[in-house]
């Protein structure tokens, strides 16, 4: 029945190319609704702005190019299904999504589909360990997140290290690793080493039982919504440890929901903010999503699916093709230092992007995301 | 041992909203024998009118923090007691003589209609309520570092139960709907109008569970559109643990509840409170299947 679906497809596709009088279709896979709808939502106003600014040069191989988007929900059951939808509709390849375990749920289908899907802010280390052919990611990978983040935690001498993730393969992935880092220096203690449950508003419990335990800095794996929440309620029992999050910590809904005063001073690793990217693409395009959407994008993740978009559309583009075999192989090949909204952007065999270096971030009182030297 | 206290209170103030949300649970299975799925989102809707009140309005400004939050409260729970009965009119009575089922499915429905109309009018962003409503002054009890507020949200939950309780006990509304929980058909043939009880049950129980939403708002600051549902699972699971269908049981449930977890989280391992918490309602129903206080079946409500 499978292999039966797929050759439909691969008929379709035949057909699509022959005519080549269908629209260039991309999917778009992010979480439109549930928690993270503010990412997903943004992904898809990158994507519209860039697809209409691409028609406007005349489109891609002569054609329109036509966004599809689905809503993952945040939830990997929803997105298998979004997956499968996507699926049917003869898209050559997918942007998305957020969070990794959701990306995960959905990697097998879009590989036996032979369609292209580059996540944009998965960044667990095992989704490029899979030997997967058709899976790329424009995000960094936790690995080099959790060096800079046990790097940052030796160079400001931090000694008594608490971890806290949320049991997300991201959060977890990222604690686990940086757990592994810093075990191996003698100096640092990890006195503390727990998950929350994500989802809820308070988390008074976890931080009584880690004040306990005196830690000298606590590294936050997990999401804003809960570092948002954490900080709060740490500034309303007089702590004043210091906290480091992950970059998934980078959003400024952290600020309105921890207030300014109780975000001051709070570190964060992250990939470049929109603000601060140098590239004169990155310029031209805030200006373009500020004068369309009235306000710049505030997360760099949105950003980064349009880097996504902007390289499977070259690739397309340049192979003159919309045959995945020969887009991945552009991908993984050919593709040089192109010049992304986020920066350079080359592949290496697993569909990692290669270089790109994690920068560490600092609240200010004013509740500005301040990049550190 | 001061750790122990400070968990309590951290268990407690958790613990009262459950408690407050759990007797709107509990009040419409003991009419309907339904479990209301959609209660959780009347709470969400609570959060956000509290919301658009209190910047609206600027009522705290006004009046000051403390009558101001209480004018704010009492609108609150009219607007949300309204919703709840237009949802009893629209969603739940054309279904009265249908099977139970149609109702719960019914009940599905009316959830996922109310989460995303939230989200569609408010947007799918966290919102935040501003900062600094209530002074946020802390009390130092016996060297316990608790801050005003969650006195305020214990002491606010305590009063509603009691005024609630008194007026299911001693009122002639409340004999009307002990009766309809009994025995619909007779308490019709003893004269009882018990659609109007019904319609009494869905103002009072959203009422209550607007108002915890509106102090989930007020204490935590941060809200989104999927927020009801986390609380309403645990609401209803503390419906259960006190006995479903009885009022002082949803209020003992729910303390109960919160402080499980606190204690569970501070003495067990805090990934894994939840499922402390879900394994002592599973021993409780073993032992005692109609939940901790469900064995006066007779005067349930």
């Amino acid at each position: 029945m499978k292999k039966l679906f797929f050759v439909a497809l691969a008929v379709a596709l035949m057909f699509g190319a022959a005519y080549a009088a269908e629209p260039v279709k991309v999917g778009l896979m992010g979480p439109m609704t549930g928690s993270w709808a503010s990412e997903g939502q943004e992904m898809k106003q990158v994507l519209d702005l860039l697809a209409e600014d691409l028609n406007a040069k005349g489109g891609l191989l002569g054609q329109q190019v036509v966004v599809v988007s689905e809503d993952d929900g945040g939830d990997p059951r929803t997105a298998a299904l979004a997956a499968q939808r996507l699926g049917t509709q003869g898209i050559v390849g997918v942007i998305g999504t957020y969070g990794s375990s959701v990306t995960e749920a959905t990697q097998n289908i879009y590989d036996e589909a032979k369609i292209i899907q580059i996540a944009n802010g998965s960044t667990a280390i095992r989704l490029t360990e899979k030997g997967l052919k058709y899976f790329f990611r424009t995000c960094p990978r936790d690995d080099e997140q959790a060096k800079v983040g046990a790097q940052t935690i030796e160079k400001m001498k931090f000694k008594r290290v608490a971890i806290v993730h949320d049991n997300t393969t991201y959060a977890k992935g990222l604690a686990d690793e940086a757990r592994g880092i810093l075990d191996a220096n003698k100096d640092v203690e990890i006195v503390f080493f727990e998950a929350i449950v994500p989802g809820e508003r308070d988390y008074t419990a976890i931080l009584t039982k880690m004040k306990a335990f005196n830690p000298d800095v606590v590294f936050f794996t997990g999401y804003y919504p809960e570092a948002g929440l954490i900080l709060r309620q740490k500034k309303e029992m007089n702590w004043d440890v210091p906290f480091i999050g992950g970059d998934a910590t980078n959003n400024p809904d952290l600020v309105k929901i921890a207030g300014k005063d109780a975000a001051a001073g709070f570190y964060f690793l992250s990939a470049p903010l929109p603000k601060d990217l140098p590239s004169e693409e990155a310029k031209q395009f805030l200006e373009a999503f500020t004068k369309k959407y009235g306000n710049p994008p505030s997360s760099i993740y949105a950003v980064l699916a349009g880097d996504g978009f902007r390289v499977l559309t070259h690739a397309i583009a340049e192979t003159k093709s919309t045959d995945p075999d020969k887009v991945a192989n552009y991908l993984h090949n050919d593709i040089k230092d192109f010049p992304g909204l986020t920066g350079k952007i080359s592949f290496n065999d697993k569909g990692d992007r290669v270089g790109e270096v994690y920068r560490v971030y600092k609240v200010n009182e004013q509740g500005q995301f301040i990049l550190m030297p | 041992m001061e750790l122990f206290f400070q968990q309590l209170t951290n268990g407690l103030a958790v613990g009262a909203i459950y408690a407050l949300i759990a007797l709107g649970y509990t009040m419409v299975y003991g009419v309907l024998k339904l479990i209301n799925f959609a209660h959780g989102d009347l709470f969400t809707i609570g959060a956000y009118l509290g919301l658009t009140l209190l910047t609206s309005m600027a009522l705290t400004e006004h009046i000051g923090p403390f009558l101001g939050v209480s004018v704010l409260a009492i609108m609150v729970m009219g607007l949300v007691a309204v919703i709840g009965a237009l949802l009893d009119r629209l969603a739940y009575r054309p279904l009265r003589e249908s099977p139970r089922l149609s109702a719960v499915v019914s009940a599905l429905g009316a959830s996922i209609f109310f989460q995303n109309t939230v989200m569609l009018i408010y947007g799918a962003r966290f919102q935040v309520y501003p900062q600094n409503i209530l002074p946020k002054t802390a009390i130092n009890i016996f060297g316990l570092y608790v801050p005003l507020i969650r006195i305020l949200i214990l002491l606010a939950s305590i009063v509603m139960m009691g005024a609630l309780y008194f007026f299911i006990q001693k009122t002639k509304v409340g004999t009307a709907i002990r009766a309809a929980a009994i025995d619909q058909g007779a308490a019709r043939l003893m004269g009882i109008d018990v659609n109007r009880v019904i319609l009494m049950v869905f103002l009072l129980g959203p009422a209550m569970g607007g108002l915890a939403g509106l102090m989930v708002g007020l204490y935590y600051g941060q809200i989104n559109f999927t927020m009801g549902w986390v609380y309403g699972l645990k609401a209803f699971t503390a419906a259960i643990l006190g006995g479903i269908g009885n009022i002082p049981g949803a209020m003992v449930g729910g303390i109960l509840l919160g402080v499980i977890e606190a204690m569970g989280a501070a003495y067990i391992s805090i990934a894994w409170k939840d499922a402390i918490a879900f394994c002592v309602l599973i021993l409780i129903l073993i032992f005692r299947p109609t939940g901790l206080l469900g064995e006066r079946v007779a005067e349930k409500v």
